[in-house]
């Protein structure tokens, strides 16, 4: 329990270097903007407390925010997606499964992992470039955002897990 | 009370995840600029309409208390004015002036009622007669009303008959008006066409003047007191040199349904026009030397 909590402290801060050093530079085509650290929420295992699940999104939404000078955007995404992940997580877990079962490509099968980790990165883009151009007049811009950076990050996500044991 | 306990403890991650994004709101509000515009600008309409709102209904219950004072303001205001008048007749001796000036704006105007019996509408140069003469007091340049405005000015009078110019009249018609509320005056002239349009000349180009304000005699002319009804604007053009205004005046009196005039006779008039002619010729005898 504890050795998990560091573990998740650890990836934590890892998440946030890498995105404040690296992967906010990244901007393919003008559009697609690697979002990592959406994997954070997507990975916590089933039956985490909801509390827990909630102050983890938003901390990290808040850590992220500062160092990207964009406040209040990510930690409501974040937090949303930290809301949302409990029950989408539900329908892709198989019936005989273990009460704590985490949540990743090994235990759920690649497709279904795929699967989830594409809807929860989708929503999370599209509340993230809403909140951030809070207007449709240009919303073909906005489109592409959303699209290009689930596309980008959904492919950042899978190399990661796959990285995985 | 323990239902909502109960309630409280089986959801509260949805406060938890509530509260939470309301902080979020409130960073996303406050520290951009975009987003904080946006809030603040929708924020105030609707703080503005709830202030509103809570303005008319507390005016509506205040009535009451209201009337009261107004009514009690009233009483003192009438009791102030009746002593006054006590005052005033105590000081100059004489305790029914107040009444006297009044009777005596209203004997300065003496109204005349008559009959048309011949109209025309269609000429450039219209006349109309009615049925008065000098034998009932009317005399020459005395003005015509009716009901609804203006009519015209008497032109020729004899014993029985009067003709009189009224406003259709392409050569002689020359009323002065002004307009109600700004003061502004222009003459009334009339083109022909419409015996409904008739046009103001000469209105100064700093006048803000709107479609629908009405148009009524200024009172500069001794022939018509001020306030008489004429029309209302239909439309403002520049006048032809461009430095005026010209505006089309729907008049409001209806010429091709005239049956009962009113002729008013000014008693100062005599005087204001002797003092005028003097005025008139002592000024051309200057600039004769």
């Amino acid at each position: 329990m504890a050795i998990d909590s560091l573990k998740r402290i650890a990836l934590f801060v890892v998440f946030c270097l890498a995105q404040a050093l690296v992967l906010n530079h990244i901007h393919l085509f003008g559009w697609a903007t690697p979002l990592l650290y959406v994997y954070f929420a997507i990975t916590f295992p089933r039956n985490y407390p909801r509390w827990g699940i909630l102050l983890w999104c938003f901390f990290l939404g808040l850590s992220i925010d500062m160092f990207s000078n964009t406040p209040g955007i990510a930690c409501g995404s974040l937090t949303a997606i930290g809301f949302l992940q409990p029950f989408l997580l539900e329908p892709f877990i198989p019936r005989d499964a273990a009460e704590n079962i985490e949540t990743s490509a090994k235990a759920l099968g690649k497709g279904k992992f795929s699967l989830l980790a594409f809807l929860l990165v989708f929503i999370y883009c599209l509340l993230f470039f809403t909140l951030e151009s809070f207007t449709f007049f240009n919303w073909q811009n906005w489109l592409l955002c959303t699209g290009c950076s689930t596309v980008i990050t959904l492919i950042l996500i899978l190399t990661l897990e796959s990285l995985r044991r | 009370m323990r239902n909502l306990l109960d309630f409280l403890r089986r959801y509260y991650h949805w406060f938890l995840f509530l509260l939470l994004e309301l902080i979020s709101g409130v960073m996303l509000f406050k520290f951009n600029s975009y987003q904080g515009s946006v809030w603040f600008s929708s924020a105030n309409v609707v703080v503005g309409k709830v202030y509103e709102l809570e303005g008319m209904i507390g005016q509506f219950f205040s009535l009451t208390r209201i009337n009261e004072e107004l009514t009690l303001r009233n009483f003192y205001l009438e009791r102030q004015v009746t002593q006054l008048r006590r005052l005033y007749g105590d000081l100059t001796q004489d305790t029914t002036v107040i009444e006297r000036n009044e009777l005596q704006f209203l004997n300065r105007y003496n109204l005349t009622s008559a009959k048309v019996v011949s109209n025309s509408l269609n000429r450039a140069d219209n006349l109309i007669t009615i049925d008065k003469g000098s034998l009932d007091g009317i005399r020459r340049d005395m003005g015509v009303a009716c009901g609804n405005g203006i009519v015209g000015v008497v032109y020729l009078v004899s014993s029985h008959y009067s003709v009189v110019i009224p406003v259709l009249n392409v050569s002689s018609s020359r009323i002065s008006c002004s307009i109600r509320g700004r003061g502004y005056f222009g003459y009334l002239h009339w083109y022909g066409g419409d015996p409904a349009i008739g046009y103001l000349e000469d209105i100064p180009r700093h006048a803000h003047i709107k479609k629908g304000e009405w148009i009524e005699t200024s009172g500069y002319s001794a022939i018509f007191p001020p306030g008489v009804l004429v029309g209302r604007v239909e439309a403002v053009y520049n006048s032809r040199d461009g430095l005026s205004y010209r505006l089309k005046v729907r008049l409001s009196t209806d010429f091709g349904n005239l049956r009962d005039v009113v002729v008013i006779s000014d008693n100062s008039i005599v005087e204001r026009t002797e003092l005028e002619k003097t005025a008139q010729d002592s000024l051309s005898m200057k600039l004769k030397k």
